[in-house]
């Protein structure tokens, strides 16, 4: 019963903390400019009608990172003024079973299939990172954190903190790898004659996870749906097979 | 708007949330808690077996919106700005050139095997 109730604490204490973060007059005002910002990206983003170039997330995280430099403001600061966005990842996440609900048919149909391709591309993505990494000489903890790259940033981070990675930096290395991915699907997939809804959607989702997913449900409902069975999968697997290895 | 059922559908994401937080404290487990929420909700959505609408209409915005709240996690890459620029060009050449032939492959191995499936049962 003891540890129910450390646990408990324990969420309770953090969950304290970002809003006691977030009610002061910073944190209004920083979670307001980064929705404005937001709002803003947004209807860029529809204008160009989906360019992966202007993905609201870059356009957003420049202003914002413009703001902070002329106010001076630190990434730490930052950080806990808008820990709120950064909490809310938590049931995102947890979202995301709606849709691999919706989807439940499709995925029983195909079967080990999609299991295979998403393992392939688990195993493949990060491997690959890593054996890059490491012949440039980086230290050990960026070479573990890259071999999180590829999974939902939620689970990297925490993934990465298990294997001895830097947790910060493993956000950063899974939304730059949902960006280039996002970017590069289009051309890619022509190049190579995937023309499938459901591999196209599969591999953005187990390669590039949710930055990846949003790039699959743009392009379809077949391919958002897949998508978010191969960031869920893979996901679900990266995170128990890593920390078991290490 | 349906705003009492997206609030009830939020509260209950929310839940599976929290409990897949307490459960991994509680027991220890070197797994992400919102990794169990979402098999919870999974769980209970397929034990269900109706349409899920008041989670849906829930889940809707955290999903379209997901972007923005990747923003604090990116602007942290100014706190390790200086292992980032000292490795600047393996990471670079790692997230990008792999992450491209990842993908492809993953794609297209994806579609030979689906496609060979496919043809199986019809």
């Amino acid at each position: 019963m003891l540890r129910a109730e450390l646990a408990v604490n324990q969420i309770i204490t953090r969950f304290s903390e970002v809003i006691s973060h977030t009610v002061t007059v910073s944190g209004v005002l920083w979670l307001a400019i980064t929705l404005a910002f937001y709002g803003v990206a947004l209807k860029i983003f529809r204008a160009s009608r989906g360019h992966p170039l202007v993905h609201p997330l870059s356009i957003t995280t420049i202003a914002v990172a413009g703001v902070m430099w002329l106010s001076d403001v630190s990434a730490a600061q930052y950080r806990e003024y808008a820990s709120l966005l950064h909490w809310l990842l938590g049931p995102a996440t947890v979202a995301l079973a709606v849709p691999m609900y919706n989807q439940w048919q499709n995925i029983r149909q195909l079967g080990a299939p999609l299991v295979i391709s998403v393992m392939v591309g688990g195993i493949v993505a990060p491997l690959l990172a890593w054996g890059v990494i490491y012949l440039t000489d980086a230290p050990v903890a960026i070479q573990m954190t890259m071999l999180v790259k590829s999974i939902t940033s939620p689970l990297a981070m925490e993934t990465g903190a298990a294997i001895g990675g830097i947790p910060a930096l493993a956000a950063v290395f899974v939304i730059l790898t949902g960006i280039v991915g996002a970017l590069a699907a289009p051309l890619t997939y022509r190049l190579l004659a995937v023309t499938m809804p459901d591999a196209q959607g599969l591999a953005l989702g187990a390669v590039c996870h949710a930055v990846g997913t949003s790039k699959a449900l743009q392009m379809g409902e077949v391919q958002g749906a897949l998508a978010t069975v191969g960031l869920g999968l893979n996901g679900i697997l990266t995170a128990i097979i890593l920390p078991v290895i290490f | 708007m349906h705003v009492k059922s997206t609030l009830t559908g939020w509260l209950m994401i929310t839940g599976c949330y929290l409990v897949g937080e307490f459960f991994v404290l509680v027991t220890d487990l070197p797994l992400p808690g919102a990794l169990i929420g979402l098999l919870l909700l999974l769980g209970g959505l397929l034990l269900r077996q109706r349409p899920a609408i008041t989670v849906g209409r829930g889940a809707k915005p955290l999903l379209t919106h997901m972007s923005v709240l990747f923003v604090p996690a990116v602007i942290g890459v100014g706190l390790f700005w200086a292992e980032v620029s000292e490795n600047a060009l393996g990471i670079v050449l790692a997230l990008v050139a792999t992450t491209i032939v990842a993908l492809g492959f993953t794609a297209w191995f994806a579609q030979r095997l689906m496609k060979s499936r496919r043809s199986d049962k019809c």
